[in-house]
């Protein structure tokens, strides 16, 4: 669809960058839901994987440290999914990602890698194959040639796990994106994903 | 000075035979009238401040209970200032009260029917409702009523009371929520690839949802042709624009791949074949 704006502005700046996708084609859902090949994690284990996530494009007028949404769009199509029962879940942005041992190559218009820490903090082996995260917490970073989140799933039983985001672009002199979801957040509450209707 | 000997004479004139003076009074007005401008001006920036940060729900919640804190904070700063013997209005008080106590007996029902509607929240602002047999948009929950805009946009005012006693459904209280269709295709087309296309149609859909998955299968051979049903898990807040706009979406699908929604039609057997010729000449022969 296309969209035409009038900008009137003489110091404003227009910005554009990948923000949480969670907006096309409508707002429904604040939450993003990534399945990917079962892994089995033995008991206090820490390992690193690489997972895709599907990209959205902000553009936004920035001024005097207010920025305004003009137009949000994505060259890839969109699923939605349930996570949890219908009374008590949440509806999430779902995606299908392979699992990557490094950085894998990807079209940065289309998807960006998440350096994903799996934290297995119990002492049973446990089976893996999603995982939730809050779109107010994302970190996304973007350089021309990637788009990069990085966060860490503490399993903290065999259907319960929390996910976190972490301040840090996965390859140096990345950009950090604008956080579209921090405006309408309350700055003193943690929003980290709460996975408690099962991992796999 | 005479004006201010004489003003100062007319605060301190004692009313209704008690010792509360036209002093007192006019304090309590004033504190009562800062209070509710200080109520208003307080919840307008609340509201300006807190408007996306917060659901709608919850803000207005927060800001009719800020609101009504303040106005009675006021009242009880407002109230020793007229402290007095009031004993000379206990009698007409008394029979005061009895008659407010039978005209308000609605009112009451309906303040401690809305507390209980905000303590428990059946419905919230901006659900898709149905409270007895009004439907449509819940606009605001205030202390005494609720307000819903129907579908048709009227607006209808509900004492909170009705709300409280009535059957109450909420189409938006769950995340999701699931709907049907029935599509029925003729008895030589093929079940199997028309159950495969209406799947790729669901996959293609952002808000026909992954999980729970949509089913789709032959429900029943029947008189016309063969009924598949389609059941779809959607987000709540947006199913009924995916339910209007996915039938359609199946019905070119299957047409495109020449598969066909029959029309109702009977075969119907004869014992002996018609004479048709024959019965043409009867009327000839009568004649």
């Amino acid at each position: 669809m296309k969209v035409e704006k009038s900008v009137i502005s003489q110091r404003g700046k227009i910005v554009v960058c990948p923000i949480e996708p969670v907006n096309l084609p409508e707002k429904v859902a604040t939450y993003m839901e990534i399945d990917f090949d079962p892994l089995f994690l033995e008991p206090f284990s820490k390992t690193t994987i690489y997972l895709t996530f599907p990209i959205e494009i902000g553009v936004f007028v920035v001024a005097k440290k207010d920025i305004k949404p003009l137009d949000v769009f994505s060259f890839i199509p969109q699923k939605y999914s349930l996570y949890g029962p219908s009374n008590g879940g949440v509806i999430s942005r779902w995606a299908y990602s392979p699992v990557y041992a490094a950085i894998p190559e990807v079209n940065p218009f289309e998807c960006g890698v998440m350096q994903l820490t799996l934290h297995n903090t119990t002492r049973e082996w446990v089976e893996v194959a999603r995982a939730l995260f809050e779109a107010y917490s994302m970190k996304i970073y973007y350089s021309d040639e990637l788009v990069s989140m990085s966060a860490i799933m503490r399993i903290l039983s065999s259907k319960t796990a929390e996910t976190e985001f972490f301040k840090e672009p996965l390859v140096e002199g990345m950009k950090k994106a604008i956080e579209f979801y921090l405006g309408r957040d309350i700055p003193v509450v943690k929003h980290n994903g709460m996975m408690e209707w099962g991992l796999v | 000075m005479v004006i201010l000997e004489r003003l100062q004479e007319l605060l301190q004139t004692p009313l209704f035979g008690t010792s509360l003076s036209v002093g007192n009074l006019l304090w309590l007005v004033v504190i009562l009238a800062l209070s509710v401008i200080l109520a208003r001006l307080t919840v307008t920036n609340l509201r300006r401040a807190l408007e996306n940060r917060m659901s709608k729900n919850e803000l207005e919640i927060l800001l009719k209970l800020i609101y009504f804190t303040i106005v009675i904070l006021g009242v009880v700063i407002a109230l020793p200032n007229i402290i007095a013997d009031l004993s000379g209005l206990l009698v007409a008080g008394g029979i005061l009260g009895i008659i407010i106590g039978f005209a308000s007996q609605s009112v009451v029902s309906n303040f401690v029917s809305g507390l209980f509607l905000m303590v428990e929240q059946p419905v919230k602002i901006g659900d898709n409702v149905n409270v007895g047999s009004i439907s449509g948009n819940v606009e605001d929950i205030s202390i005494l009523s609720t307000t819903v805009r129907t579908y048709d946009g009227v607006f209808v005012r509900i004492p909170n009371e009705k709300v409280f006693n009535s059957d109450i459904t909420n189409y938006w209280a769950n995340v999701a929520r699931r709907f049907d269709y029935a599509v029925g295709i003729r008895y030589q087309d093929d079940a199997g690839k028309a159950i495969g296309i209406i799947k790729n149609v669901l996959k293609d859909h952002p808000f026909v949802l992954q999980r729970p998955s949509p089913t789709v299968f032959v429900e029943e051979l029947g008189d016309n042709g063969v009924n598949i049903t389609v059941k779809i898990w959607s987000p709540a807040r947006v199913w009924w624009d995916v339910k209007i706009e996915l039938l359609w979406k199946i019905k070119v699908a299957l047409e495109a791949e020449g598969i066909e929604i029959p029309f109702p039609q009977r075969t119907v057997w004869f014992p002996e074949p018609l004479k048709m010729e024959e019965r043409q000449k009867v009327p000839h022969e009568k004649g």
